[in-house]
């Protein structure tokens, strides 16, 4: 029970709580792509900026002529597994589904590519 | 005519292309002004960002996500008309000055409007003077011939004695709007040049001014006056282009005068003689094909 301030009580005394939680940081944060709102906080030269600092020479920033996203920011090594024409349009249209020009979409993604090959024997 | 250097001021404000939307906006604020040429880290002009750009752009953004790449600079030698047309031309409201690669001022289109105003005749709407011999310089300089059809209407004076000067003013005011009417206005320039006293620069040559020359003559002679006076103009015409090394702005400003000169006396010659329109002596060049352009 805490104690009951009354008129003849001392100084109230005052403590603070810490809750610290440490987790690793992630590098490159953007993960996959990041898709840019034309009113976000964050511009496309800003991405650029960020993903060139923590990760040189693996992103590619694409402007687009888009009505919510002003550019995208794509990991290189994903258009090696699949060309932009295929993988942005798709990507485009799911982040269309939920974000507003206001937003910056951080976007994971997983190529896994199936091959099914026959060989005489 | 004065260039665009006289309307610099001797403040400039710029900004980083990595500064933020919120500093660029705190600056304007600060300074009362609602534009920044945008500069790189060497010092070289990148954009422009103006207080639109910062209205519709969150304030955490870079500046170079938020301004504008397309940028519209002019040297400050450019003369108010050449800043005219081209804020025009790109339908913008500002031009960066430059000069050496280095930015030097800002100028908008309300300031080139108001110190163009100064070259307006209140009475008539025509331009002043200033302005022909500014665009026939510009002209010569490109290599083109020129003539100059130099207007003075006779006996005004004695008018103005007779019927006061709100008449005089009256007359001079529709003399203008008839002359008006009669030129080209992508290819001739029309001035008040004095008080009664009218001139038309025009890339022709003084065959075809002269020609223009005496339809004017012939319009405010024909024209309809409320006063029961006889209203008559006299024309002299004086044409040319540069010569040998006549190239530089001293000598061109040289040659547009003489011609101004030598029509202006040729009007006076006609006036005596009572001719409407005179050639002045020397001004009869061999029939010059001006650019298609103009011919158009």
């Amino acid at each position: 029970m805490a104690p009951k301030e009354t008129l003849s009580s001392p100084e109230p005394s005052r403590k603070a709580e810490l809750v610290i939680k440490l987790s690793e940081f992630e590098i490159p944060p953007t993960q996959d792509i990041l898709l840019v709102g034309r009113r976000a906080p964050i511009g496309p030269e800003a991405a650029r900026r960020m993903v060139d600092a923590v990760s040189p020479e693996q992103y590619e920033l694409i402007s687009l002529d888009h009505e919510i996203f002003e550019a995208i920011v794509v990991k290189k090594s994903l258009l090696t597994l699949l060309p932009k024409d295929k993988l942005l349009p798709v990507v485009i249209e799911e982040g269309n589904r939920i974000a507003d020009a206001n937003m910056v979409i951080k976007a994971q993604v997983n190529i896994s590519i199936q091959v099914s090959r026959t060989v005489d024997i | 005519m004065p260039t665009i250097e006289g309307l610099l001021s001797s403040a400039l404000y710029t900004i980083e292309a990595w500064a933020s939307v919120r500093r660029a906006a705190a600056v304007m604020e600060y300074h009362g002004i609602g534009c920044l040429p945008v500069l790189d880290e060497e010092g070289q002009l990148v954009g422009i960002i103006t207080s639109r750009d910062v209205k519709g752009s969150h304030p955490n953004r870079l500046v170079a996500d938020a301004m504008s790449r397309e940028v519209v600079t002019v040297d400050p030698s450019a003369s108010l008309w050449e800043a005219h047309d081209l804020l025009l031309s790109h339908n913008i409201e500002r031009l960066v000055v430059v000069k050496d690669r280095q930015v030097v001022g800002i100028i908008t289109g309300s300031q080139v409007a108001a110190e163009l105003g100064k070259y307006v005749d209140p009475l008539t709407d025509l331009h002043k003077a200033e302005i022909l011999y500014e665009r026939a310089v510009r002209l010569l300089a490109k290599g083109w011939e020129i003539s100059v059809v130099f207007l003075d209407l006779d006996d005004f004076g004695r008018l103005n004695k007779e019927y006061g000067h709100v008449h005089g003013d009256r007359i001079l005011v529709r003399t203008a709007q008839i002359l008006k009417s009669l030129t080209v206005e992508e290819r001739d320039t029309l001035c008040r040049y004095g008080g009664d006293e009218f001139a038309v620069l025009t890339p022709q040559p003084p065959s075809a001014a002269a020609g223009l020359g005496r339809e004017m003559v012939k319009a405010v002679e024909g024209e309809k006056w409320p006063l029961p006076v006889r209203i008559s103009l006299s024309a002299g015409i004086a044409g040319g282009g540069r010569s040998g090394n006549a190239d530089t702005a001293r000598h061109l400003k040289e040659l547009a005068a003489g011609l101004v000169n030598a029509a202006s006396l040729a009007s006076s010659r006609a006036k005596r003689l009572k001719v409407p329109v005179l050639v002045a002596d020397g001004a009869n060049l061999p029939e010059l094909k001006p650019p298609a352009e103009v011919r158009a």
